[in-house]
């Protein structure tokens, strides 16, 4: 275990011993700091797309050419499993080496601005003052000698070759290329790392001026600045882009590229099985309803309960609504609709190519909204869906599963969950008759330990709504965001960060701006561990 | 694959003065005196498709001797190179069949060429299974990391349709938990092979010059944050760095004359439509590849498992994976199996076409490499991993070709020690120590 003489506090000034957030008397204290483990990572493509536009002004986001980053929990940004690989490095060389082209023919004043006209002395600023913000942190003197060097070499050729080769190296520089916590000194910089911290948890990107400058003058030393901070980064409209990335792959919405759905009253797309315009305008149609949960309602609770749905010319007809003149517009059905679950994208999502899937929408609800593990099926099961019957309903065709009592132990915990959801077909469209029988959308919920999620309900409204007031599931969704603010998936040393973080969420009454703040405030962000000499 | 539709879709084109309307690259690695003055390199391929295959067509009959058997319908277009290829029954994938995470296709896909079960994950497959990725580096990758030092490119891994990004849709792994992501993009593909130092871009380019200048600054870098770091953590950036060396390393490499193909045009890698030309012009970038000593390890995976993808231009419009759980009772999906199993050998074929007319030593590209196919399941409505579907084409220096072998029942990872051995790795075991015995008996 991890005594406090081994961990180092990210902002500037002494190590300052954790203490109750303001106002908050009943609070969790944790009677030690043990931070876990902050690998190094590199920046996700998105991540990576946004610095280079607050770095450089430059908005062609070449890292969407980079390989697809290997997902651990359908999240993208898990230090473990994201090394280098060749195709990822020729991508940071070929990328480099164009936006060095375009920022020193189309941007060169806002890169190595060279008022003075000595460009000797113009070469020494700019490795200093783009190195600090490409590296977010002071560049040490050494690292920038050695850049000097580079370009000295070649401003024989002329200024701008040798800002364009230095830029170049810079990009490719780890520094840049990763997010660096793991630093065996402490120096005066680790205000700079709570500073990357902090904006690329919420603004996806680089710090802002405003918060180097917090950094560089020791403003980040206490849990009122850092908070101070982080509520102003909150309003930032990059806020947005990060929790519309945290909800698609908590949910493992990426996976919505190529489904195909088909119906004998839908007219299938001219090509091939995928309509990558339905796929986008459900992708598109969830991202509005994210923003409007999170941002305009902005509780666990309108995330699993509100009514609205956002459609556009494409969804509309689809699911019976008149259709907007552009754009998307958000519709309140209360009768047909409760919130995250109940969003075409995700029914879509969870469903077979011609049937709904109340397998994999119980496992889903079990999984990532519960947080429960479910043991998979033996390798000798056969789990083909049973193939479409007109005469009967999806539930009694999939009801074999609990008459078996081989299959009965597990699937009577998925399946009381799946079937709640049997009134959306396999485009998430609502119905109340299947083959002309009517559809039964009674649940239960078993075997949560949670006396208030347990019990049967009579379809996915209740169940949105009993969902919505579960600690359970509040909990989870915390632990699943302190995944995804952490890069890596929770060890023993968080248990009390994490609980500080549930225990805030909670407090807030499931506000997500104080799930936000929340991490930022949490021992695990704020400290690191510090690795013996 | 017609040689016409070829030469109209992408007329080669010679660089440094080369002629030109010389029989498909026909001048690759002839100019290059390179190759003339060390022994031809030996070269591996590793070639996937998806959903298993149709036995009824695939299997050979056996005659009086292993050499003489008769190719059954999916092999046809093969007949040129019956003597060159081994037909393996009696293979079975046991890392998958006996693998508990994960289900029968993300096992039989992430065990294929690592023979390695599968980590804990979060990826699903169609029955709501879940998985991570391989628990480990795949055959090619091992080899590569030998045999790859001197070329410009370690492996090259290539995709059609290979877009799903999880462990149904990876067969190669640097390390376990590393999948290598394949490239889908013929263009792409063009780019990267054309711009490689060695190949168009010659020794004196300054761009050569500038990229040498700041990769050893990159490289300065590195070596100060390393300092500085955990230990971990500077495990991570140095095989970043080497990675930079690999690049380096190129660099040093002179021009081989090599003729290319034409730029292919963008396409969509994820159509339908364009499936069939990316794959054709895949397979002539993979020759271009070989031939021209840029890589000697490649991959080449169509599509990914479990996938639903229709074959128009072969008129197989059901869903692969429907397909693959239906040909039992249904004549029809039996009869367009078999006509995606052609189609799938016929990009062999096309390879092998390729290969053969470009003149390396007393014979050709093609007696110096190795291509080995298999799926990840054996049949599709059972998911069987018994019998997978292995094909070996040229080895010729190290296996006895021209046979169909019925092995009774051999994991399958001795193949991979076996192909290792063929690529002058003295390796004895590969993947989970207790599916493996050795080298496969009777291949040599």
């Amino acid at each position: 275990m991890l005594g406090v003489a081994a961990v180092l506090a990210l902002g500037c000034g002494d190590p300052e011993l954790p203490k109750p957030p303001a106002g908050g008397s009943e609070s969790l204290v944790c009677s030690e700091v043990t931070p876990g483990p902050s690998p190094l990572r590199p920046l996700t493509r998105d991540e990576y797309d946004r610095t280079i536009e607050d770095l450089l002004g430059d908005v062609s986001a070449p890292a969407q050419g980079f390989p697809p980053e290997n997902e651990v929990l359908g999240f993208r940004n898990n230090a473990a499993a994201n090394l280098a690989n060749p195709l990822l490095v020729e991508g940071y060389m070929n990328a480099a080496e164009a936006l060095a082209v375009s920022a020193t023919s189309e941007r060169l004043e806002l890169v190595a601005p060279c008022p003075s006209g000595d460009q000797t002395a113009c070469g020494r600023s700019f490795v200093r003052d783009l190195g600090t913000r490409a590296y977010r942190r002071p560049i040490t003197e050494a690292e920038a000698t050695s850049l000097d060097a580079l370009f000295d070499a070649f401003l024989p050729i002329s200024y701008v070759q040798a800002v364009q080769v230095t830029l170049t190296a810079l990009l490719q520089s780890p520094q840049f290329l990763y997010r660096i916590d793991s630093w065996r000194a402490p120096t005066e910089q680790t205000g700079a790392l709570l500073a990357s911290r902090l904006s690329y948890l919420l603004t996806g990107s680089m710090p802002d001026a405003e918060l180097f400058a917090a950094a560089a003058e020791g403003r980040l030393a206490t849990a009122e600045e850092i908070e101070l901070q982080a509520r102003r980064l909150i309003e930032t409209p990059r806020a947005r882009d990060v929790m519309r990335s945290f909800h698609e792959q908590w949910l493992g919405l990426s996976l919505l590229d190529g489904v195909a759905r088909i119906a004998e009253d839908v007219p299938a797309p001219a090509e091939g099985m995928a309509d990558p315009v339905l796929v986008q305008s459900w992708r598109e149609s969830f991202r509005r309803f994210v923003d409007h949960a999170v941002w305009n309602e902005g509780t666990v609770s309108a995330l699993l309960t509100s009514p609205m749905m956002f459609v556009d010319q494409k969804l509309a007809p689809l699911y019976g609504e008149s259709a907007p003149s552009e754009d998307f517009l958000g519709v309140e059905r209360p009768d047909r609709r409760a919130g995250l679950l109940t969003q075409p994208a995700l029914l879509a999502l969870l469903a077979h190519s011609d049937q709904s899937a109340p397998v994999l929408r119980g496992v889903f609800v079990r999984e990532r909204i519960m947080c429960i593990e479910i043991i998979p099926p033996p390798p000798t099961v056969n789990a083909v869906p049973p193939p479409v019957d007109p005469s009967a309903t999806t539930r009694e065709r999939f009801a074999q599963h609990t008459a078996d009592p081989v299959c009965a132990g597990c699937h009577q915990l998925i399946d009381g969950l799946g079937f709640g959801f049997e009134r959306y077909d396999q485009f998430g469209r609502y119905r109340t008759e299947e083959n002309g029988l009517p559809v039964d959308e009674s649940g239960e919920v078993v075997g949560t330990e949670d006396l208030e999620l347990d019990g049967p309900y009579n379809g996915a409204i209740e169940l949105a709504n009993r969902l919505a007031t579960s600690s359970r599931v509040r909990d989870c969704l915390a632990t699943s965001f302190y995944r995804f603010a952490m890069g890596r998936t929770e060890t023993d040393a968080d248990q009390c960060s994490l609980d500080q973080v549930k225990q805030r969420f909670s407090d807030s009454h499931g506000a997500f701006n104080e799930l936000l703040v929340a991490v930022t405030l949490s021992d695990a962000f704020r400290y690191r561990a510090a690795e013996g000499p | 694959m017609s040689m016409r539709k070829l030469g109209r879709r992408q007329l080669l084109r010679a660089l440094g003065g080369a002629g030109i309307g010389l029989p498909l690259l026909s001048s690759l690695g002839s100019g290059g005196a390179r190759a003339q003055a060390v022994a031809a390199p030996k070269r591996l391929i590793l070639m996937y498709t998806p959903n298993g295959v149709i036995h009824e067509g695939w299997w050979p009959t056996p005659g009086a001797a292993d050499t003489e058997f008769t190719l059954n319908q999916i092999h046809q277009s093969l007949a040129p190179y019956q003597d060159r290829l081994i037909l393996l029954k009696g293979v079975n994938n046991l890392v998958a069949s006996t693998g508990l995470t994960g289900g029968p296709h993300q096992r039989g896909i992430g065990g294929l060429y690592t023979a390695q079960t599968l980590g804990q994950g979060t990826f699903v497959d169609g029955c709501g299974k879940t998985a991570g990725w391989a628990n480990g580096i795949s055959v090619d990758q091992e080899i590569a990391a030998v045999i790859g030092q001197s070329t410009a490119l370690k492996s090259l891994e290539l995709g059609v349709r290979a877009l799903e990004n999880d462990v149904q849709g990876r067969i190669s792994y640097s390390g376990a938990g590393q999948p290598l992501p394949p490239m889908n993009q013929p263009l792409d593909v063009y780019n990267r092979l054309i711009m490689a130092p060695g190949f168009s871009v010659a020794p004196s380019d300054p761009l050569l010059a500038q990229r040498k200048s700041v990769l050893d600054a990159v490289g300065r870098q590195f070596d100060m944050l390393a300092a500085e770091v955990s230990t971990e953590d500077r495990e991570k950036l140095e095989s970043h760095h080497e990675l930079l060396r690999d690049i380096e390393r190129r660099m040093s490499a002179g021009t081989n004359g090599c003729t290319v193909v034409d730029q292919p045009p963008l396409l969509d890698p994820a159509s339908e439509t364009d499936m069939p030309l990316i794959a054709e012009l895949e397979v002539d970038l993979l020759a271009m590849a070989l031939a021209c000593d840029l890589t000697r390890v490649a991959s080449l995976q169509i599509s990914t498992s479990l996938n639903r993808i229709r074959y128009p231009w072969v008129n197989s419009m059901g869903e692969g994976h429907a397909l693959s759980h239906s040909f039992g009772s249904d004549a029809d999906a039996a009869a367009q199996l078999v006509e995606r199993g052609k189609w799938h050998c016929g990009l062999i074929a096309r390879l092998c076409d390729r290969l053969s007319t470009i003149a390396e030593g007393d014979g050709s590209a093609l007696d110096n490499t190795l291509l080995v196919y298999c799926s990840e399941i054996s049949l599709g409505n059972s998911h069987s991993h018994t019998d997978m579907p292995f094909l070996l084409v040229g080895g010729g220096w190290h296996f006895r070709t021209g046979r169909y072998l019925e092995l009774g029942g051999v994991s399958h990872s001795n193949l991979l020690v076996s192909l290792m051995n063929a690529m002058g790795l003295p390796a004895q075991t590969f993947g989970l120590p207790e599916h493996c015995t050795g080298p496969m008996v009777g291949l040599v």
